[in-house]
């Protein structure tokens, strides 16, 4: 999981927004890798300032996330109660669950 | 360089202004053909009002018998100051010494000259029609002028004289359509100073560009000279080839600035080229010295050589990734846990960096620890797990850990989010099936479950973390598969298993550190 990958130039795009029952949604799409994690990184740590009971990420648009990613979102389900991951890619589902984290990164049915 | 672009430029200009220089040369020397012709229409035009005048009277006298009152009448209009002639006269032909019978205006000056008037009438007599009698030298110069009527009966000539300027000079008007030209004109068709009728030149022979023209006047004719005191095409393009100099050796100058400036700055990429490569050298340097430290370390944080252990062959390997000038955060360790047991650990903390690998060689401590004290792995695992949520941390680790009894046959494991290791039996090769829990440092009270499998005899275990099977490109069932297709192809010993997963790893542009550990059981 130590991962390298100063040569490539990945990009995500983030989008936070606040769906209808109240629940802070944030949108990822592109690529998440060791590069580019710290832009989430900060915020999710502005979103769970406000202390929300529950996060939502979207990732239906995200193409790659290694464990620099994993982390990040892991981090997120620490400091509340529920995260939910919406429309993962079979590659994304994959990691979670081979890694035991489906539990703590629970994939929206 | 700089002087061979000047000089080049200088050999350019000098072919320009010579091309305009003909150019100009060849457009003045047309352009005074073409005034002196026009100068010559204007002569011809003269040639009437002296011939008209003289036929007229030499008709009147013929017809009246050479009677002088008539002749006088008829001749006055035409003579005195300001008129056609200075001097008019009737003359009786076919006598030895001709002489007037009648005179209008001063006494002409060829009746003072018998022998010459002899001659003159002599061969007018002959000719007929106008006559000239060429530039008369004494005592004052002058220009006759004879007319006699074809077939006369009575033998009458008309003779009238001109007198020319004593220098034959004569300037032409500043404001003439031919203020332009300096010209000269010859009685005859040479050019001989003696027949000099008129000119507005002080020097002679004429010199430079000229043109010439001759005009039939009875029995002879005005040969005309012309000559330009001035460029006829205007001045500019008189200047143009020197326009064209001036403005070359300016072009030149600034060529050769520039070469110059070129070459200089060319010297300066040269050298500044030189100093990159330099520069580019050393951080290739640097990078191989900084990555030689990085692997020097990562060794010092792993096991040198592993033991022994009868029953069992072990082999393992940490690999770098590809562009690694960084530490990892991977690790393993194979130790005995009592006679019959060995105790597998393989983890992998997220991230890299300094941070990752001190993170890592903690853990790996801490689980060798707690291994000592109770060699269960879930048991190992949820003592790890609260070491490492016993403080402040920003980091997770997947480990997995493995107690193999050698002489049983069984593997007992747990996993807290670690990839299955592969279990090889013969030519099949299957990930083992068991509950995969959270990583270490994921939630605050983790429970850790472990699985114990029977494995058949001389089977072959290989773990190994995520950067043998984890491709950017592809889900994570890819990697898994490929990886059981190479370890299961053929049944090869530790140490080369490891060599060829290791060769197929350096094959695929790999950019996560690495560590296999594969164990076979010798019966």
């Amino acid at each position: 999981m130590g991962e390298l990958t100063g040569d490539r130039a990945a990009e995500v795009l983030i989008d936070t927004r606040v769906d209808t029952m109240g629940t802070p949604l944030i949108t990822l799409s592109g690529e998440l890798d060791s590069s580019n994690v710290e832009s989430l990184e900060s915020t999710i740590a502005s979103i769970t300032a406000d202390r929300p009971e529950r996060l939502i990420f979207d990732l239906s648009g995200l193409r790659f996330m290694d464990s620099a990613g994993i982390s990040a979102l892991i981090g997120a389900a620490a400091k509340v109660q529920a995260v939910q991951l919406r429309a993962p890619s079979p590659a994304v589902r994959r990691v979670i669950e081979l890694t035991g984290l489906s539990d703590v990164l629970p994939i929206e049915p | 360089m700089a002087i061979v672009a000047f000089f080049l430029g200088l050999v350019v200009t000098a072919g320009f202004a010579l091309t305009s220089l003909r150019l100009y040369d060849r457009n003045e020397s047309r352009l005074l053909r073409l005034r002196a012709r026009e100068v010559s229409s204007v002569l011809t035009a003269v040639v009437p009002s002296i011939q008209t005048p003289l036929a007229s009277a030499a008709e009147l006298a013929d017809a009246t018998g050479g009677d002088r009152r008539r002749f006088q009448l008829f001749m006055a209009p035409y003579v005195g100051p300001g008129r056609q002639f200075a001097s008019a006269s009737l003359w009786r032909l076919g006598t030895s010494r001709p002489a007037p019978t009648a005179v209008v205006g001063v006494a002409p000056t060829l009746a003072s000259l018998p022998e010459q008037a002899r001659r003159f009438f002599a061969h007018a007599e002959r000719s007929q029609l106008l006559n000239i009698t060429g530039v008369l030298s004494s005592p004052s110069p002058s220009l006759g002028f004879e007319f006699s009527t074809p077939g006369s009966t009575h033998g009458f000539a008309v003779y009238a004289e001109n007198p020319l300027p004593r220098d034959r000079r004569s300037a032409l008007a500043r404001n003439s359509a031919f203020s332009d030209l300096n010209y000269a004109v010859y009685l005859g068709r040479t050019h001989s100073q003696a027949q000099l009728v008129v000119t507005s030149l002080h020097h002679f022979p004429i010199r430079g560009r000229q043109a010439s023209q001759s005009v039939p006047f009875g029995d002879s004719a005005f040969t005309l000279v012309v000559t330009p005191n001035g460029p006829l095409g205007g001045t500019f393009f008189e200047s143009l080839p020197w326009i064209i100099v001036a403005v070359g050796v300016v072009i030149s100058l600034a060529a050769a600035l520039m070469t110059d400036r070129l070459a200089r700055r060319r010297q300066y990429a040269e050298q500044l080229t030189g100093v990159l490569d330099r520069v580019a050298a050393e951080n290739h340097q640097m990078y191989t010295e900084q990555r030689g430290i990085a692997q020097t370390l990562q060794h010092a944080l792993l096991p040198d050589a592993l033991p022994e252990f009868s029953g069992l062959k072990v082999s393992a390997r940490y690999i770098p990734a590809a562009s690694g000038i960084d530490v990892g955060g991977d690790w393993y360790d194979v130790v005995a846990a009592d006679d019959r047991r060995v105790l597998l650990v393989i983890g992998d903390v997220s991230g890299h960096g300094l941070h990752s690998a001190t993170t890592m060689a903690l853990l790996r401590h801490a689980a060798l620890a707690y291994a000592a004290e109770e060699c269960r792995p879930a048991t190992v695992l949820a003592k790890l797990s609260d070491f490492v949520n016993s403080d402040d941390h920003d980091y997770f680790a997947t480990v997995l850990c493995a107690l193999i009894d050698v002489e049983a046959h069984s593997l007992t494991m747990a996993s807290a989010g670690h990839i299955a290791p592969l279990l090889i039996d013969g030519g099949n090769g299957e990930y083992v099936k068991f509950k995969v829990n959270v990583p270490i440092g994921v939630v605050r009270k983790a429970d850790y479950e472990e699985t114990t499998v029977s494995v058949a005899p001389k089977s072959t275990l290989v773990a190994f973390t995520d950067g043998l099977v984890e491709r950017r490109t592809e889900i994570l069932d890819a990697g898994l598969a490929r990886l059981r297709q190479t370890a299961t192809g053929q049944r090869l010993a530790p140490e080369d298993l490891v060599e060829t997963l290791t060769r197929g790893l350096a094959s695929t542009d790999h950019n996560d550190d690495t560590a296999i550990v594969v164990i076979q059981w010798e019966n």
